[in-house]
């Protein structure tokens, strides 16, 4: 998705990928008229910062900025992602406290788990201030399903108590159905994304309670990352509206967008 | 749809090799050094010594003989059983000019190129969930 903004950008969208681009211009619209404060980003690296002498489950990001990771092709042209140490602070103390102890990153290097998207969604140069949370999907175990969904409702909280009046955006990425490696490479399960999304709203308890094996089988072991999205249905309330979703199938991922907005006040 | 004959058409509903290598516990401890070797290639001046000399650069990191050749060989899927992470031999095709699709054409038994034209590989249903 990343490379594929890239030639984009010097011109040639490939005819797949304009789908993507056109597809998600009226998010980067309704962010533009947010004017958010603050972004939570809950993620997944994908060997590209941590690696395995030490792989945490679950780690937040510290820091003044955040670096792009070299995933082996040298770097994109994009600068660092600015960092948020104060809040980023706040939500480690109030997530810990919570007994959310999650891994504090003073230094960590960001990938295409957020370089892909993010340039589609928000202009250069980039202000807004973010505090990534990194999730293990690389190897099993990985959380549970149910463990992210709580994720969410724990950041709920840490936003909450942070005491300026600040519109937070609570962002949670990973791939839909996809597979890449084994002879199952390039499985896509457009079904299983569609249903994915039209669930997400009013009947998420439902997703949260598929095994996660059955989302492996269904839509390719990277389909398990759906299981990040529930951190951000679980920082909403239960009531929300749904300003948008669309879905694409470019090439090997699938491709889904879908924005909540606090229904109340 | 004009999927050639060498990709089959349809992924199965199961996670069994050669379909799927579930990346376990016990894999990651297999292919720890595998995965710590390729990691490193994370930096352009460890590619830059990577392609000076492959097999010194294999040797620093204590990988069996069998797997040097392997790597040698570029027989990604045998690397996959010994535990290395798709994630890490990626660092490695990218360093020797390779990418996901070369990875992943070694699996299906075809060419990346073959299996780029393959993709997206439609499946429909959605099991035990229902409607």
């Amino acid at each position: 998705m990343g490379l594929e903004y890239d030639l984009g950008m010097s011109g040639a969208f490939k005819p797949e990928w304009q789908i993507w681009y056109d597809g998600v211009q009226p998010v980067k619209a309704w962010l533009e008229a947010l004017r958010p404060d603050r972004l939570v980003v809950v993620y997944n690296d994908h060997l590209n910062h941590f690696q395995f002498d030490a792989y945490p489950t679950l780690a937040l990001g510290v820091a003044a900025s955040f670096r792009q990771a070299d995933e082996g092709w040298g770097l994109r042209d994009f600068p660092p992602l600015p960092g948020d140490i104060d809040f980023g602070w706040h939500v480690a103390t109030s997530l810990v406290r919570g007994e959310f102890d999650l891994t504090v990153c003073q230094e960590l290097s960001i990938d295409h788990g957020v370089y892909s998207w993010f340039p589609y969604l928000f202009d250069l140069p980039w202000r807004l201030p973010i505090t990534p949370i990194a999730v293990n999907m690389v190897r099993h175990p990985i959380p549970t399903s149910r463990r992210l969904y709580r994720l969410g409702a724990a950041l709920r909280q840490a936003v909450a108590s942070w005491p300026a009046p600040e519109r937070v955006l609570v962002v949670a990425t990973g791939g839909m159905s996809h597979q890449i490696s084994g002879a199952r490479f390039g499985m896509a399960n457009e079904e299983l994304d569609r249903y994915f999304l039209r669930h997400l709203r009013e009947r998420c308890d439902s997703l949260v309670d598929i095994p996660q094996e059955t989302l492996m089988r269904l839509g390719g072991t990277e389909a398990a990352e759906l299981a990040i999205w529930f951190a951000m249905r679980g920082a909403l309330s239960p009531a929300v509206r749904e300003v948008y979703a669309f879905h694409t199938f470019p090439k090997i991922t699938g491709c889904g967008v879908i924005a909540f907005e606090e229904a109340g006040p | 749809m004009d999927v050639l004959p060498s990709v089959p058409a349809a992924p199965r509903f199961d996670l069994d090799e050669p379909g799927t290598f579930l990346y376990t516990g016990a894999a990651s401890s297999r292919g720890y050094e595998l995965n710590r070797c390729a990691l490193t290639l994370r930096s352009a001046s460890a590619r830059g010594q990577f392609l000076a000399d492959e097999t010194a650069y294999l040797k620093r990191f204590g990988l069996s003989d069998e797997v040097c050749a392997q790597v040698r060989a570029r027989d990604w899927t045998a690397l996959l059983k010994a535990g290395g992470h798709l994630l890490a031999l990626l660092k490695i095709a990218a360093t020797v000019g390779e990418n996901l699709f070369h990875i992943g054409a070694h699996s299906v038994g075809t060419d990346a190129r073959t299996l780029y034209a393959a993709c997206p590989r439609r499946v429909r249903g959605l099991g035990d969930l229902g409607g």
